[in-house]
């Protein structure tokens, strides 16, 4: 589920990016057309690879079921701590993507 | 509860009517598709049964939308109570194509 | 209602979320502690201690027991212990009249000696979990009102998706600090991001009780022969009648292996046997619904009682069985191991939120027009008081149903009903204080009350048994310390939240000064 809910969260952090508003608060510039694609597609790829390590830990139905679960929490996690530790929520996204590897060592 | 006068008679008498229509009218709707499913589905008996309980609720949901979106209350009722005439039509044939 | 669609359905939403409101509060306040139950019970019975115990060993425990203590009973259950309930426990219910349904006896049994528990006396865990859909009403009323709550729960997600215009765009939006664009946000973010759950949980709740509510297509598909249809989905209720003569049970331990040999390890979490003194004796094995996600209503090997032979292995379930499971299963969640399990609880509470800041919004929006006026309108006082009631009421009710099980005499033989009762007392007691108080006060003192209240406990825990904090944790015994802990979180999350009522009321002035000008523009 670990390495599940790393990928959810960097995913939903990319998505987030790819928006006006978000970007700008972060990273203070509007991203331009190609960054904002790049991001939309590395989100959503994450958060439709993270279903992977799910299932390949705990079958098929347990899976989907903690692939959902993370999904949302790492969805509330994130925007609960947006607005309060901005550069916490991206440090953690950038950890989280770099840690993805060492847990998935760990499960195989 | 908007202003300072109390709402008009007609509005109130409105606003049940649609209420009446969702919560009376969606739940026949509902129960009717359900035994449309029931009787219908080429499945086994029991298999029927549930899978048409387990989507009446879609159909409730769907009732109840209408009798709040639709223009009047006369529409909300007339939109409950057509279709609920077109499922009990349709479980009727079923049920007497069961019998013979 | 000639404002357009959107429009149409906000207004559904609000009117439908406020009226229901308060009862779903309840509803999802009480369900989300349930999937803790067995670990709430375990802190409200200390008494009953862990064994490794293997299952033969406690079903002929059990078996004994109730040949010794209810050998005429209608219908026989063992519950055999888990690695989240680690008591074994019986259940039986009298024989009556057909058409009446028995009383049900239950005890818990100590797996070594084969006597009953000296636990005290407790629904524990039980008591959030059976009131959350049957809210404390007769049968069948308050599953019927529980039922239809879940309706007008469907119906405001589904109005409040349709009504989110910027449901994406605003997909990560949270801005703190803002008064009431704060709460909606808030309200949005529980909403949005935990949406799966709350569609799953509130879908699944009108699927568990679809037979009682839309009786429809059974009658339709089956006629008068209902209980054909139950033992067709069922077929563990398929049993043979008692044919009124003696006969003799076999031990139950030979059926315990053959059904767990026909589930290839599969685990068995209880044992039900009909009509136990009679020749037509019938016995049901239940597969462990923790084995799967799908509940397989199915899944029961069946014997006959006296003679020992296979009647019956359920087959594979259909695919509307195998639907219908899944939305159990998932609603349950009994599958879910520990950090699973607290995913539930986290999005449990995340739609106990939800309805929450609705109740306060609701509120709010139409506060802001008369705030100008020292009194408010009867209509918008009555939703102030039954917010209060409803919400911090309620989690007073709950910590003094805890209090209650610390302070009331273990040998008190009425104990486990006077639980109950301080919970409604204490609930209602909340009810008064908060229609004679004003608004911001009765948050801020029913708040304080609570966090006192559920700090506390870890305290009384230690003052009136040896299972402490201290103990707890060094003996691994993480159920009850995390039940401790929890608490004193909580407790320091209602404390952080009466404050913040307390600073928001004093800044008031100056806002009101402003607010007038912005009113007679709406006004008109």
């Amino acid at each position: 589920m670990l390495i599940a809910m790393l990928m959810c969260y960097a995913g939903f952090t990319a998505l987030c990016l790819a928006t006006d508003r978000h970007h700008g608060e972060l990273l203070r510039s509007k991203p331009s057309p190609a960054r904002r694609l790049g991001l939309r597609v590395a989100g959503g790829l994450l958060l439709t690879l993270a279903i992977g390590p799910a299932v390949w830990v705990s079958g098929w139905a347990q899976g989907l079921v903690e692939w959902c679960a993370v999904l949302m929490l790492s969805a509330l996690l994130l925007v609960l701590l947006l607005p309060y530790r901005p550069r916490l929520a991206l440090i953690l996204a950038g950890v989280g993507l770099l840690a993805s590897p060492v847990a998935a060592f760990a499960i195989l | 509860m908007k202003s300072k006068t109390s709402l008009p008679l007609a509005y109130r008498f409105a606003v049940t009517s649609r209420v009446l229509a969702a919560v009376i009218g969606g739940y026949l709707m509902a129960s009717l598709a359900s035994i449309c499913l029931a009787l219908w589905l080429p499945t086994a008996r029991a298999d029927a049964v549930i899978t048409g309980m387990m989507s009446s609720f879609v159909f409730y949901l769907l009732a109840v939308l209408w009798c709040f979106a639709c223009r009047s209350a006369a529409r909300a009722w007339l939109g409950v109570m057509l279709p609920s005439a077109l499922f009990a039509t349709l479980a009727g044939v079923g049920f007497w194509m069961t019998r013979t | 209602m000639r404002e357009g669609f959107r429009q149409a359905m906000a207004w559904l939403h609000t009117w439908a979320g406020l009226i229901f409101g308060w009862l779903l509060f309840a509803i999802f306040l009480t369900g989300t502690l349930a999937y803790f139950k067995e670990e709430i019970s375990h802190w409200m019975q200390p008494e009953v201690q862990t064994h490794p115990v293997d299952d033969v060993r406690s079903l002929n425990v059990a078996q004994q027991y109730l040949q010794a203590n209810a050998p005429t009973a209608a219908r026989w259950f063992i519950n055999l212990p888990d690695a989240r309930e680690p008591g074994l426990s019986v259940m039986w219910q009298d024989k009556v009249d057909p058409g009446q349904r028995g009383n049900f006896m239950r005890k818990t049994l100590d797996p070594v000696s084969g006597l009953a528990v000296q636990a005290r006396e407790s629904m524990g865990g039980e008591f959030f979990y059976r009131f959350h859909f049957q809210l404390q009403m007769p049968y069948p009323w308050g599953r019927w009102l529980s039922t239809l709550a879940a309706m007008v729960m469907f119906v405001a997600l589904i109005t409040g998706i349709i009504t989110h215009k910027k449901i994406f765009k605003d997909f990560f939006t949270f801005r703190p600090r803002k008064g009431q664009r704060s709460w909606l946000d808030g309200h949005n973010a529980v909403g949005v991001l935990v949406l799966p759950f709350h569609l799953m949980i509130t879908y699944s709740s009108l699927v568990i009780f679809m037979s009682m509510v839309m009786p429809a297509p059974i009658l339709a598909a089956y006629g008068n022969d209902t209980q054909a249809f139950f033992s067709d989905v069922f077929p563990a209720t398929d049993n043979a009648p008692a044919l009124g003569q003696p006969g003799r049970l076999l031990p139950l331990a030979s059926m315990y292996q053959q059904a767990r040999a026909q589930w290839a390890g599969g685990h068995v979490e209880r044992v039900a046997v009909n009509n136990p003194s009679d020749v037509n004796a019938s016995v049901n094995v239940f597969r462990a619904g923790s084995d799967s996600v799908v509940h397989d209503f199915g899944s029961t090997v069946s014997f006959s009682g006296t003679t020992g032979e296979l009647l019956r292995v359920s087959g594979e379930p259909s695919l509307p069985a195998v639907v219908g499971g899944s939305f159990y299963g998932l609603h349950m969640g009994r599958f879910a191991g520990p950090v699973l399990r607290w995913l539930y609880f986290i999005c449990g509470l995340a739609g106990t939120a939800m309805i929450g800041t609705g109740l306060v919004i609701w509120l709010g929006k139409r506060q802001l027009k008369h705030a100008k006026a020292h009194v408010m309108p009867f209509e918008l006082r009555l939703v102030e008081v039954l917010n209060i009631a409803s919400m911090s009421g309620l989690l007073i009710a709950i910590a003094a149903f805890f209090w209650a099980n610390r302070l009331l005499p273990v040998s008190f033989a009425e104990r486990s009903g006077w639980e109950v009762q301080t919970f409604f007392i204490a609930w209602g007691l909340s009810l008064l204080h908060a229609s004679v108080r004003r608004g911001r006060r009765g948050w801020v003192e029913q708040l304080s009350v609570a966090a006192l209240l559920f700090m506390a406990i870890p305290v009384i825990n230690a003052l009136t048994t040896s299972h402490h904090l201290g103990v707890a944790l060094a003996s691994g015994d993480w159920a009850m310390a995390g039940f401790d802990l929890t608490c004193l979180a909580c407790g320091v999350f209602f404390a952080w939240a009466a404050r913040k009522m307390q600073r928001r009321g004093v800044p008031a002035p100056k806002a009101e000064r402003a607010r007038p000008l912005t009113l007679k523009r709406e006004a008109h």
